[in-house]
């Protein structure tokens, strides 16, 4: 049965990986998938294996977006391939070019509802950019280019290559080279520079919105010239945190609902909203009618469906934005409206006087960003999140050199992302500082993945921002469902010291302000993984906060009382 | 409101879940199918599919977004609906 006299479709599976630069894989095996599994025995792909399928799926998509390159995962039929599937809703949210690989049942028992047998197609037609089911192992080696290619052209997303056993088993006839199919559905019509041009130059206060696309279009040097060329203030999305220099005085960080106020009330008052790999999206907004009320809007963008989508535009500027953002960059002549933006910027900067006794979670994320600055770090450091209000102080009160040093979930808002993404992003760049900030609702929710980072012994640092709650489900009952707080109390945690101890990761836990500076320094000295828990006020909040439905400016800043 | 009937007249790559994905972007994007015809171009791998549909939404953005499936070759609207399709 081991005897490799000729190639199987399994065996090939691994060769066009290789042709595809894929050096590590994340998966999980099982029966269907067992031949691809035994394939890669041989193989000099290395495969981590993880503990849930759904942590193979956030893994690869760490991977990504640490790197720029496709994340890889495998897993077996029915509910291996169930499992991965929120991952896949993700990286189609976030646009993140993963292909997912899956076993099947062997297509004599497709469709008679075999043991492990789902329709694995039909579910991720859903979240996916596309899905192929091979039924030939001739065209096992097209199907597999074509998932790579799908992944990466335009805008980028996620594919999945769903393979019966019997086709990983069968002998390949010979070896096919496959011409890579011509998709050419990015019609790149001629880019209205004419009308933006013009646009730009009548702006009297322009504002830059910077999205996720900036960053997927490996285009941080195209917009950081184009803001030293223009002069324009800017601020960003959650996911286009890190494409602007830090430095800039005239950017004023994160918009939408949990956005700087400085960015939200500039952003209200520009007459030209110039939105580069944006999507107007519902978090960013708030009520969409009277969001940026007196802008016009040029809209940059690699998706036509992505135009005029949530907000008309007066141009649009369709394709690569590392072409399209050169050529608009003119100097303009907004030295007012800059002078009033880092006015803004200045009059609502980050505070972090703190009227309770306990830590400060802002607090301490800004110094963990700080540190990494003073260690000249901070350009080799991945932060990741959870989703909850630790998410939000991270993206609030951290700074970073570049989108894929900032990996969290953006569309979805996946509890559970931030510690498979952190161990896909330090299996991609071994040699930089990797740090997850948990919240201790979202932790337990991909817990398991403590087994990964021991078997690999990867050197992530756990921040657990532990307030004992689903914290940002709790914010939103005190604030909007009259302090009901139906199902959001975790007093009862887990011992995470414990916990992380026996998976051999040291841990530690600290409740005093004065604890913080050594816990940091120890954490960030340390070898190998370490786990930090925070223990926060159960009822602190992010602010600020606007409200579902209202406009951006109408943000609340504080619990009335 | 009134609601907009449209037809599309699109061009795909005979793929066995190029269907499925079509009418699941259309229902996604707030469409209703009134009228559906389908048929093999006997001379190659594609299909052409005729379809009707109904919406307050913006027929520019379903063809956009139908554009974007990669079977899909091709995309027409037509208007005047002298097609297969009734709605
Ligand atoms: C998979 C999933 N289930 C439910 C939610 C809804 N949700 C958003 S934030 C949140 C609370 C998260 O708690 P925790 O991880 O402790 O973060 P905290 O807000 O306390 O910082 C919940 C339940 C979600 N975003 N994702
Ligand atoms: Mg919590």
């Amino acid at each position: 049965m081991t005897s490799k006299q000729f190639k199987t479709g399994a065996a090939l599976v691994f060769e066009i990986l290789q042709q595809h630069d894929v050096k590590d894989v994340f998966g999980y095996p099982g029966g269907a998938i067992m031949p691809i599994y035994d394939a890669l025995y041989d193989s000099e792909v290395k495969h981590f294996l993880c503990r849930h399928e759904q942590g193979a799926a956030f893994s690869a998509i760490g991977y990504a977006r640490a790197s720029g390159k496709v994340g890889v995962c495998l897993a077996t039929s029915g509910p291996g391939a169930t499992n991965l599937i929120t991952g896949l809703a993700d990286a189609m949210s976030d646009s993140i070019p993963v292909v997912a690989i899956t076993g099947q049942v062997a297509t004599k028992s497709m469709g008679s509802d075999a043991f492990q047998e789902v329709d694995i197609i039909g579910l991720s037609l859903a979240c996916t950019k596309h899905s192929f089911q091979v039924r030939n192992v001739n065209e096992l080696a097209g199907v597999l280019t074509q998932a790579f290619a799908i992944a990466l052209e335009g805008r980028q997303g996620p594919v999945l290559v769903d393979i019966p056993k019997d086709i990983q088993l069968a002998q390949v006839d010979q070896a096919i080279a496959v011409a890579d199919k011509d998709h050419r559905h990015y019609t790149q019509e001629p880019a209205n520079v004419g009308s933006a041009l013009a646009l730009l130059n009548q702006a009297k206060k322009p504002m830059l919105y910077v999205g996720g696309g900036v960053g997927m279009a490996n285009a941080v040097d195209e917009l950081r010239d184009f803001i030293k060329v223009t002069g324009m203030p800017s601020v960003a999305t959650l996911k286009g945190l890190g494409a602007v220099n830090n430095d800039d005085d005239c950017y004023l960080g994160m918009l939408g609902m949990h956005g700087r106020k400085a960015a939200n009330l500039a952003v209200q008052q520009c007459d030209l909203l110039v939105a580069v790999g944006a999507r107007f999206d519902d978090r960013v907004t708030g009520k969409l009618a009277e969001f940026a009320p007196h802008a016009k809007v040029i809209h940059f963008d690699i998706d036509q469906a992505e135009i005029g989508k949530r907000r008309g535009v007066d141009a649009a500027i369709m394709g690569d934005l590392k072409v399209n953002l050169p050529a608009l960059a003119i100097p303009l002549a907004i030295d007012d409206w800059r002078a009033h933006c880092q006015q803004l910027g200045h009059e609502f900067a980050n505070d972090y006087t703190y009227l309770g006794k306990g830590i400060y979670a802002p607090a301490v994320l800004n110094e963990i960003s700080k540190t990494l600055k003073t260690n000249n770090q901070a350009a080799q450091t991945v932060v990741t999140t959870d989703v909850g209000q630790h998410q939000m102080w991270a993206a609030q009160h951290m700074n970073f050199t570049d989108p894929s040093n900032f990996l969290t979930s953006g569309g979805q808002g996946a509890m559970g992302f931030g510690l498979p993404a952190a161990i896909g992003a330090q299996v991609s760049r071994p040699q930089d500082t990797v740090i997850a900030v948990c919240g201790d609702g979202s932790f337990m929710m991909n817990v398991q993945e403590l087994g990964t980072i021991k078997r690999y012994q990867l050197p992530v640092k756990i921040v657990l921002v532990d307030n004992s709650k689903l914290g940002m489900v709790r914010q939103w009952q005190q604030l909007f469902f009259d302090e009901r707080y139906s199902e959001t109390d975790l007093s009862d945690n887990p011992d995470f010291v414990a916990l992380a101890q026996a998976f051999n990761i040291k841990a530690k836990i600290i409740t005093e302000k004065e604890q913080v500076s050594d816990a940091i320094e120890e954490m960030l000295t340390h070898q190998g993984p370490y786990l930090l828990q925070v223990k926060i006020d159960a009822f602190d909040n992010v602010w600020p906060l606007v409200p579902p439905e209202a406009a951006n400016d109408k943000m609340i800043e504080s619990v009335k009382k | 409101m009134t609601k907009h009937t449209h037809t599309l007249r699109i061009t795909a790559e005979n793929q066995p879940t190029v269907m499925e994905k079509l009418l699941q972007v259309t229902r996604y994007r707030g469409f209703i199918v009134t009228g559906m015809t389908m048929f093999p171009e006997s001379d190659s791998s594609l299909l052409t599919i005729e379809l009707s549909v109904q919406s307050d939404n913006s027929i520019e953005h379903l063809q956009y977004q139908l554009n974007k499936l990669i079977d899909v070759t091709a995309i027409k609207l037509d208007s005047d609906a002298a097609s297969l399709c009734r709605a």
